[in-house]
């Protein structure tokens, strides 16, 4: 198996700076070729929020560099990618709750990321960045870890209802900003002729699942160029929809 | 940044930084001429985005802060605006956050809790019935201190609202938001007080169960399904603050402590015993009316038989929460035994009480409860005035709801309210003070200052009327002079609190007319000799509380107000 990537990134019509960070890297491995691809969408004033979202990426982007080698030779497994991944990211949690509390500012950030090998992805969230796989029709991986989609899931408010209220973009946790931090994994099998969208939620609000479909379907995206092209039109596409945050797409296209 | 070692303000020696928030540094100080610890919280100003905007509301709301006294908040003494930033002087609590003891020991006991409870709710519930209401909106654990004695304080609160509402607009995190109540992220309706007893019991229940809301789950459990010992007393009120729907919460904080000083009674457990008890009560019923045939009406019997209806009548009244029905059984309980004072008194405080429900008409004596009184009072007077300490009592608390919460011509702005409320506790001091002395009546010199006071505000308003009011501000200092003196006699006035509340009135009543008094002909070294007194009366109060520093600084802000008002005539 193999992996075509891309990454775009924009900081949209209305923010002054551009607080998504993102990291995509693919590794020839003794088992294969291997994907990390990460968003992590940061919170907080001024510069702030890229802080936090460009601490957490680099803090995976090294851990892919340094410590992945090791691990495969022992042997990936479920549980210790969930062990080193928890474990970075109460690390930089700490970090970056301890340099807020030096600023006296407050600051966060999500992430989601995704390690791909030839038979199995692993998957982390924290917050409202997702991932998508999207083959035969459109499937969202993860769940966003919100306010409202916590009620909408506990039965408590219809979906309707959710989509209308006011507390969407409050984060039932993020990185950084609290003093514990629970992320969430998800793990299953990797498929081969398959795009896997990664994505601020920037890029989604106001980009139906069609559109997402009919764009970015691995019939579609052949190329590296392709994938990036598509990319950008759809970027374009929030733009002129009005969409006001920072917009940020990964892909990787598995054959 | 203050120098630590640095003297602020003349007084305050800053010794170190003991905390730090988003807009502002704390730090202890020490007034070294009163040898007292005082906390600083610095607030800066270049930290806060258009501080023009929120400084207006800020100043407004730290006067307002600087107005509340209540065991469980901190006193603020003194604000000082300086060119970067603002300094609120505050007490120093000691001791140590509940989120703290929650990190190191976990969930709480559960009779603990409910005191702790109880306290916040009676706090919140103050802050509510100010007016205009004050709502905390950020009741979490990091910001309730308890303290060695065991009293809780509840800080954070020389914060400005401005920063405490939640903007949304932006990507938040729950977790540094707090326990919200769904509307506080707009959009749901007005936050009120309802909000602040979702987030009092979100705190509860992180208490009790260990549990943090903000945390996976994110919900609020039943707190039995946690921990199964724990009351499903304490359960029911805990579910019931956390509503989603502020219409399904308490509605206020005296329903909400009135459940928690009963919440064994809403257990299961209790009720089931309840059940027990009323059966062997039906038995006794029975036995009762059998041996009533047997019994025949003594005179002292049926005196003894109205002894215990009227205590039933009265203990029914306690356990009713319905502010109507609590009156009308109180007005029962008068009909059955005129001449005692206590049912009279219970119907004169649920006028104004916040304890009998109402939320709306906490502390407020309207003119249609006075008339309801005075009706009764008019009505049973040669009962009541058979025993002449009952009356005298009775006189004391009607007098008082006058002068403190008599809403006469304020709901529309119809009247002149103060003229009416003087009006209405002057005669009704003045029963105290004729009917009983200073040995016989323990609130006697207290009240007859609030006499002379109400008697003056009230002819202050005919004078001016009439124009003609030579000689009588003379006359009135010398009085004055008088009640100070009586205020200052620690063996008739006992008591720091009433002394200082008197010079409150005295000094406020000379700092609204301080002209008046001098061009009638009272010598400004006369007046300054008064403030003089006071002065060291006031400063040998040893170890004032926060309580009675709030009053010394108001009275001194007063007494301040009459010397610059006397140096200005004299200049003239």
């Amino acid at each position: 198996m193999d992996f075509l990537v891309s990454a775009s990134t924009d900081k949209g019509i209305k923010k002054n700076t551009n607080q998504d960070s993102l990291a995509i890297k693919v590794a020839d491995t003794s088992v294969g070729k291997i994907a990390l691809a990460l968003i992590c969408d940061g919170m907080g004033g001024l510069q702030q929020g890229e802080v936090a979202s460009a601490t957490l990426t680099r803090a995976f982007s090294e851990w892919f560099d340094n410590n992945l080698s090791q691990l495969i030779q022992e042997g990936l497994d479920d549980l210790k990618i969930r062990r080193e991944w928890e474990r970075i990211i109460k690390n930089v949690n700490k970090k970056i709750l301890i340099y807020g509390q030096q600023q006296r500012i407050r600051l966060g950030t999500t992430i989601v990321a995704a390690l791909f090998t030839e038979d199995r992805y692993y998957i982390v969230n924290v917050g409202d960045s997702r991932i998508y796989e999207i083959k035969n029709h459109v499937n969202l991986l993860t769940q966003d870890q919100t306010v409202v989609e916590n009620e909408y899931r506990k039965g408590l408010i219809t979906r309707e209802q959710a989509d209308n209220d006011p507390r969407k973009s409050v984060l039932l946790q993020c990185v950084g900003a609290t003093g514990d931090v629970y992320p969430e994994m998800y793990f299953g099998k990797t498929e081969t002729d398959t795009v896997y969208m990664l994505c601020s939620d920037g890029f989604r609000h106001v980009i139906s699942t069609e559109e997402l479909y009919e764009h970015l379907k691995p019939e579609v995206l052949t190329s590296k160029e392709v994938m990036k092209q598509q990319s950008e039109l759809l970027i374009e596409l929030n733009k002129t929809r009005m969409e006001q945050d920072n917009i940020t797409v990964s892909l990787i296209r598995t054959f | 940044m203050l120098e630590i070692g640095s003297i602020v303000d003349g007084k305050y020696k800053i010794l170190n930084k003991i905390g730090q928030g988003g807009m502002s540094v704390v730090y202890l100080a020490m007034n070294e001429r009163a040898n007292k610890q005082w906390a600083i919280k610095q607030v800066r100003k270049d930290g806060v985005k258009d501080f023009e905007v929120v400084k207006q509301g800020l100043i407004v709301e730290i006067d307002m802060l600087k107005r509340l006294s209540h065991p469980n908040l901190p006193s603020i003494i003194d604000v000082i605006d300086r060119k970067d930033n603002f300094l609120i002087v505050m007490d120093y609590i000691q001791g140590n956050s509940l989120k703290n003891r929650l990190d190191e020991f976990g969930a709480q006991p559960q009779e603990l809790v409910i005191e702790w409870a109880k306290q916040l709710s009676d706090v919140l519930g103050y802050l509510h019935t100010r007016k205009p209401a004050i709502i905390y909106r950020d009741m979490k654990p990091s910001n309730i201190m308890l303290k060695p004695d065991g009293k809780l304080t509840l800080i954070d609160f020389g914060t400005a609202r401005e920063y405490k509402e939640k903007n949304l607009a932006d990507t938040t995190c729950l977790g540094t938001i707090g326990y919200a109540a769904p509307e506080q992220f707009g959009g749901k309706g007005q936050t009120d007080g309802r909000t602040d007893i979702y987030c009092l019991g979100a705190t509860l229940y992180h208490l009790v169960t260990g549990m943090n809301p903000s945390e996976p789950p994110y919900e609020i459990k039943p707190i039995r399904e946690i921990n199964s010992s724990l009351s499903s007393g304490l359960e029911k009120i805990i579910l019931r603050c956390t509503q989603r729907n502020p219409e399904d919460r308490y509605q206020s904080c005296a329903e909400l402590t009135y459940a928690l000083e009963h919440y064994d009674e809403i257990d299961d457990i209790f009720r089931s015993r309840q059940k027990k008890k009323l059966a062997a009560f039906i038995t006794t019923a029975v036995m009762t009316i059998v041996s009533l045939g047997v019994g025949t009406g003594f005179g002292k019997a049926a005196e003894a038989k109205t002894d215990e209806q009227y205590e039933d009548v009265i203990a029914e009244a306690n356990s009713l929460t319905n502010e109507e029905s609590i009156r009308e059984t109180l007005k029962k309980a008068i009909s059955i035994k005129p001449g005692d004072k206590e049912a009279y008194i219970s119907l004169i405080e649920s006028y104004y009480n916040p304890q009998y429900g109402d939320e709306n008409d906490m502390y407020n004596f309207s003119v249609k409860e006075s008339q309801e009184i005075e009706e009764l009072l008019n009505d049973y007077s040669s009962d009541l005035k058979a025993n002449k300490s009952n009356y005298v009592e009775v006189s004391y608390e009607l007098a008082k709801a006058y002068f403190f919460y008599y809403t006469y011509g304020n709901e529309d702005k119809s009247g002149d309210n103060e003229n009416a409320k003087y009006k209405a506790a002057k005669k009704w001091y003045k029963n105290v003070i004729d009917h009983s002395d200073e040995n016989t009546f323990l609130y006697w010199n207290e009240s007859k200052i609030y006499y002379e006071i109400s008697e003056y505000y009230t002819s202050i308003g005919d004078w001016e009327n009439t124009g003609d009011f030579k000689g009588k501000y003379l006359e009135y200092f010398s009085n004055y002079t008088q009640l100070f003196a009586l205020a200052s006699d620690n063996k008739k006035i006992n008591n720091d609190n009433i002394k200082l509340r008197m010079y409150q009135l005295l000094s406020s009543a000379l700092a609204a007319k301080t002209e008046k008094f001098i061009n009638d002909g009272v010598p400004a070294e006369n007046v300054q000799r008064l403030l003089d007194q006071m002065q060291t009366e006031m400063q040998a109060i040893e170890n004032p509380d926060s309580n009675l520093e709030s009053l010394i600084s108001s009275i001194n802000a007063s007494n301040q107000k009459i010397e610059i008002k006397m140096q200005a005539m004299s200049g003239s």
